[in-house]
């Protein structure tokens, strides 16, 4: 039976935890960082890419899956202005303009991915 | 502790994981931390209960048994794919977790709500073949040190009130 009161091997699991949480907070700022360029939205759906709109430019995408979700690029930002998938969360994650950082709309399997325009295939730049 | 009780009790707890379930729905924990899809993990009081009390085989029928039927009540098969995920390798954390001595049942709850974590962002990187989802992560870690610290201490008290209850077949003697 382990003891019930918190003891020092509780503290190493917290300082684990947060230890992983800043190398791959790390890991994606590093990715971003080294790729510089002016930023794109790509949009995936079903990991396919069905579009990418330079933040740039205000857009305006409309993407239909087994929900509807409206993706918006106002001011150099794009962020998932409404959906009527069950949970809203895709809304709630608000606007995002650094590279590295996604809106995902999990019911509708939709992610809105923040890349550099310039940028090698992301999955590599986070591997090396 | 006989078949047919382990096996009422396990009936018991899944309805119990399901309540804590609902009850954490109630709870507008967003307000608190702006992070769609952060839980408190409640129904993880229970895995651990389970655990601890009826050992690991238990512990995942009871935890099989909450994600399904909790999909069937709310989130659908795409969430039942998550939960399982988040769920299996917290379990898997936690059992190993239960056996370091130099853990007490908060660094085994930390444990598990780390690895909750971990597991769901893990499917949703399958569900979206991608791995940006994963810039996420960090933030459910943090927040996972919080939760799993309070589920922690509930299982605690629960454990602690409950000290004088014999310890069935198959759990820590």
């Amino acid at each position: 039976m382990n003891d019930l009161s918190f003891r020092r091997g509780d503290a190493a699991v917290i300082a684990l935890i947060l230890a992983a949480a800043i190398s791959v907070a790390a890991a994606f700022a590093l990715a971003a960082v080294s790729h510089g360029g002016g930023a794109v939205a790509e949009v995936r759906r079903d990991g396919e890419l069905i579009a990418t709109l330079p933040l740039s430019e205000d857009a305006r995408l409309v993407v239909e899956g087994g929900y509807t979700n409206v993706v918006v690029v106002a001011s150099g930002a794009v962020c998932i202005e409404s959906s009527d998938c069950p949970g809203g969360d895709c809304v709630r994650s608000g606007r995002i303009s650094r590279p590295g950082r996604a809106l995902v709309c999990l019911p509708n399997r939709v992610e809105v991915r923040v890349v550099s325009e310039t940028a090698a295939p992301y999955v590599d730049a986070v591997a090396s | 502790m006989n078949r047919t009780r382990a096996v009422t009790l396990c009936a018991m707890l899944t309805a119990l994981a399901l309540a804590l379930s609902f009850a954490e729905r109630l709870i507008p924990l967003e307000a608190v931390v702006p992070l769609p899809g952060v839980k408190l993990g409640l129904a993880n009081i229970v895995t651990m209960f389970a655990l601890y009390q009826l050992g690991a085989r238990y512990a995942l029928a009871v935890l099989v048994c909450r994600c399904a039927l909790s999909s069937l009540l709310w989130g659908g098969p795409t969430a039942l794919w998550f939960s399982l995920a988040g769920g299996l390798l917290a379990l898997g954390a936690m059992a190993l977790a239960k056996r370091a001595k130099f853990l007490s049942v908060y660094g085994v709850s930390l444990c598990g709500a780390a690895c909750h974590n971990l597991g769901q962002i893990l499917a949703a990187m399958a569900v979206l073949r991608s791995v940006s989802v994963a810039s996420y992560l960090p933030f459910l870690l943090v927040v996972s040190v919080f939760t799993g610290l309070l589920t922690g201490a509930a299982a605690s008290s629960v454990f602690r009130a409950l000290s004088h209850v014999p310890r069935a077949e198959g759990g820590e003697k």
